[in-house]
C-alpha cells in the first residue's frame, strides 16, 4: 500500500491509468530458482474463482482453476509452479509461485489473467505496468542476491532508530517526559530501563502474534501515556516507585506501537530474529540520543540551577501534553 | 455464498466500472463506505481513490453536492453517511491500447456497431486503436431517486428504482446533456440475470428487473476523436430489495 501510494504520488505513467490494487514482484536468486508473489484483493479473487468454477471455496482448494488464467514462461517455455498462498493483514491475499527456473534461461513472460484492473509487476529493479488480459513482453531475467545478515541488521537498525528519530514525535515527547521529571542519573535509568523491558516484551510477543491488540486502541493509549507522564512532572519532582511502574506499563504500549509499524514496514522471512532485535536496538539508540540531545543541549548546564524546574521542566511539560492531548483526541476522532 | 457460473466465457476487453456503497441500505447516520470496481458481471477489482483519476467523486442528498471524503491510494476510495443519495464518480480519461482484432471484438460486445461500420468506412478495421475511455458512474444509496449530475455521459433514472411497484425502469441516456438515441443500455445483477434494449429516439429506455439485490445499469458511448477514439461508460447501481 505504501509503495502503490508513493508510485501514484511521483505519476508513474504519461497518461492516467485505472490502477488497481494487484502488484506482482519476481525474484530470481542466484540458487536457480524462482519465486513471483502476486498480491491481490482476496475478496475479489476469490468471488472470481467462485464465479469461474460454480462452486464457494478455499484459494487451495482452487489451485487449478487459478491456473488456467495464469502463465509464467521461461524463454517461451510454460512452467508449472508450485503455489503457496497467505493471507494478508488487510484485505489481501499474498500468491506465491515457486519453482526451479529452467538452466540458462534469460527472459521470462508473466500474465495474471485474473485481473481487470492495470497492475505493476517489479523485475530485476524494474516496475512494468501490464494489462490482465495482455501477457508481458519477455523480460530480463536479473539475478538477484539476498542481503546479508549484515546488511539487514544495519537496515533495520536504521529504520528503528528513525522511527524515533526524526520520525517519531510521539516517542520523542515521551522519552523527553520521562528525561525531565528529575535530573538524578537514578531516575533517568530506572525509568528508561523499565520502559526499554517493557516495550521489548510486548514488541516480541506482537511480532511473534501471541498479542494483538488493534491500533485503534494503542495509538490513542499512547499519547494518554505521553500526557500523564507530561502531567505528572508538573506535580513531582523526583522519582516514585509508581512511577517506574507506570512508565513500564506504559513501555508495554508503546511497545505494541513499534510491533505495528514493524509489521508494516515487513520483516525478512529468512533473518526474522535479526531484523527484530535490530529494530529494537535501533529503537533504543533513538530513545538513548534523545536523552543525550536533552542532556547536552539544557540539562548538562541548567539543572541545577534555581529556575531549571520553572523556566524548563514545568513550560516543556506542559507543551508535552497539549501536544499529547491533541493526539489522544485526533487518534480517538481518527 | 450464492455462487454463479459466471466467468466461463469472459472476454477481457471493455470492463465496466461502477460504484458499489458497502451497503445500499445504511443505518441513518450510519458511515457507508464506497468502493469503485472495475470488472465484467459485476465481479470487480478494487480501484483506490486516486486525485489523477478523479475528475469529480461527489455525494448529492437534501445537504447539497459535496466531494466525497476519503484517502488517497485507499481502498474503498471515500465514505459518505447514511441517508438517501446520489453518489457520483466521473473520471480523467485513460489510455489504453487495443489490437485490431480485440477492438473490433470488443465493439461488438458492447453494441457499438455503428463504430465497426465508422473503422470499415476510415479502412481502419484492421489497424490497432488507441482509446481514451472516461467513467461516468452513479450509485442511488438509502433508497434515493436519481438526480442529474451533468456528467459527459450520465444514465438517468426516470423513476425512482426503489419504488416501481413491478413496473418496469424508465431510463434516459444522456450524452452532453442531450438525449443518445439507438444505444444499448444494459441491467445485469449478480445472478447473471441481464435485460437490455436500445434507446429511442428520446434517449429513452426500459427495463424490466425482477429480483432484489444489486443491479447496474450500463452504457457505453464511443466518438472518434481525432486518430484516437473517446469512450465514455455510464453506470448506475443501486440495490433492490427481495431476493
Amino acid at each position: 500500500m505504501i509503495l502503490l501510494r508513493l508510485l501514484l504520488a511521483v505519476g508513474i505513467a504519461a497518461g492516467a491509468h485505472e490502477i488497481g490494487t494487484t502488484r506482482v514482484k519476481a525474484v530470481f536468486p542466484a540458487d536457480g530458482s524462482y519465486s513471483v508473489e502476486i498480491e491481490t484483493d482476496s475478496a475479489a479473487l476469490l468471488e472470481k474463482l467462485a464465479a469461474r468454477t460454480g462452486r464457494a471455496g478455499t484459494f487451495e482448494s482452487y489451485q487449478e482453476a487459478l491456473r488456467a488464467r495464469m502463465r509464467l514462461a521461461f524463454d517461451g517455455v510454460e512452467v508449472r509452479p508450485s503455489i503457496e498462498f497467505s493471507m494478508l493483514a488487510d484485505t489481501g491475499v499474498l500468491i506465491r509461485l515457486i519453482g526451479q527456473r529452467p538452466a540458462r534461461a534469460t527472459a521470462f513472460t508473466f500474465q495474471f489473467g485474473w485481473v481487470f484492473t492495470t497492475y505493476s509487476l517489479q523485475a530485476g529493479g524494474k516496475t512494468y505496468w501490464l494489462e490482465g488480459s495482455v501477457p508481458s513482453a519477455p523480460l530480463p531475467i536479473v539475478i538477484t542476491t539476498p542481503p546479508s545478515r549484515w546488511e539487514i541488521a544495519w537496515q533495520y537498525l536504521a529504520l528503528g532508530f528513525t522511527h524515533i528519530l526524526p520520525y517519531g514525535l510521539d516517542h520523542m515527547l515521551f522519552v523527553l517526559g520521562i528525561y525531565l521529571l528529575s535530573n538524578k542519573p537514578r531516575s533517568v535509568l530506572l525509568q528508561v530501563t523499565a520502559f526499554t523491558v517493557a516495550h521489548s516484551i510486548t514488541l516480541g510477543l506482537s511480532i511473534y502474534g501471541y498479542l494483538s491488540v488493534p491500533p485503534s486502541i494503542v495509538e490513542p493509549m499512547i499519547a494518554v501515556s505521553i500526557a500523564y507522564v507530561a502531567i505528572e512532572n508538573l506535580f513531582l519532582t523526583e522519582l516514585k516507585p509508581w512511577r517506574v511502574t507506570l512508565v513500564f506499563g506504559f513501555g508495554l504500549l508503546h511497545g505494541m506501537g513499534f510491533a505495528g509499524v514493524l509489521t508494516e514496514l515487513g520483516l525478512p522471512r529468512g533473518e526474522f530474529l535479526t531484523a527484530l532485535l535490530t529494530f529494537n536496538l535501533g529503537v533504543e539508540l533513538g530513545q538513548l540520543l534523545v536523552i543525550a540531545l536533552a542532556f547536552g543541549l539544557v540539562g548538562w548546564q541548567f539543572a541545577e540551577r534555581a529556575w531549571y524546574r520553572r523556566r524548563v521542566v514545568i513550560p516543556a511539560s506542559l507543551l508535552i501534553a497539549c501536544a499529547a492531548a491533541f493526539w489522544t483526541v485526533e487518534r480517538v476522532a481518527g | 455464498m450464492r455462487v454463479v457460473y459466471l466467468l466461463a466465457a469472459l472476454s477481457l476487453q471493455g470492463h465496466d466500472m461502477w460504484i458499489e456503497p458497502a451497503t445500499f441500505w445504511p443505518a441513518a447516520g450510519q458511515t457507508v463506505a464506497i468502493k469503485l470496481r472495475v470488472g465484467q458481471e459485476l465481479l470487480g477489482d478494487p480501484i483506490p481513490r486516486s486525485s489523477r483519476l478523479i475528475r469529480e467523486f461527489v455525494v448529492v442528498d437534501g445537504a447539497g453536492r459535496r466531494t466525497v471524503m476519503g484517502r488517497e491510494g485507499s481502498d474503498p476510495a471515500g465514505y459518505v453517511r447514511g441517508g438517501e443519495a446520489v453518489i457520483g464518480y466521473w473520471s480523467h480519461p485513460s489510455l489504453v491500447e487495443l489490437d485490431a482484432e480485440k477492438f473490433n471484438l470488443y465493439l461488438k460486445e458492447e453494441g457499438l456497431e455503428s463504430l465497426l461500420a465508422e473503422r470499415a468506412r476510415r479502412k481502419q478495421s484492421g489497424m490497432a486503436a488507441r482509446e481514451q475511455f472516461s467513467r461516468c458512474a452513479k450509485s442511488l444509496v438509502a433508497g434515493a431517486g436519481d438526480q442529474l449530475l451533468g456528467f459527459q455521459l450520465e444514465l438517468l433514472a426516470e423513476r425512482n428504482p426503489h419504488a416501481l411497484g413491478g413496473s418496469a425502469l424508465p431510463l434516459r441516456l444522456l450524452y452532453e446533456n442531450r438525449p443518445l438515441a439507438g444505444a444499448l443500455v444494459v441491467a445485469m445483477n449478480r445472478r447473471g440475470e441481464k435485460v437490455s434494449a436500445r434507446t429511442g429516439k428520446d434517449g429513452r429506455v426500459r427495463l424490466e428487473l425482477k429480483g432484489g439485490g444489486m443491479w447496474m445499469v450500463k452504457a457505453v458511448h464511443m466518438v472518434p476523436a481525432g486518430e484516437e477514439w473517446a469512450s465514455y461508460w455510464a453506470s448506475l447501481t443501486f440495490g433492490l430489495e427481495g431476493k
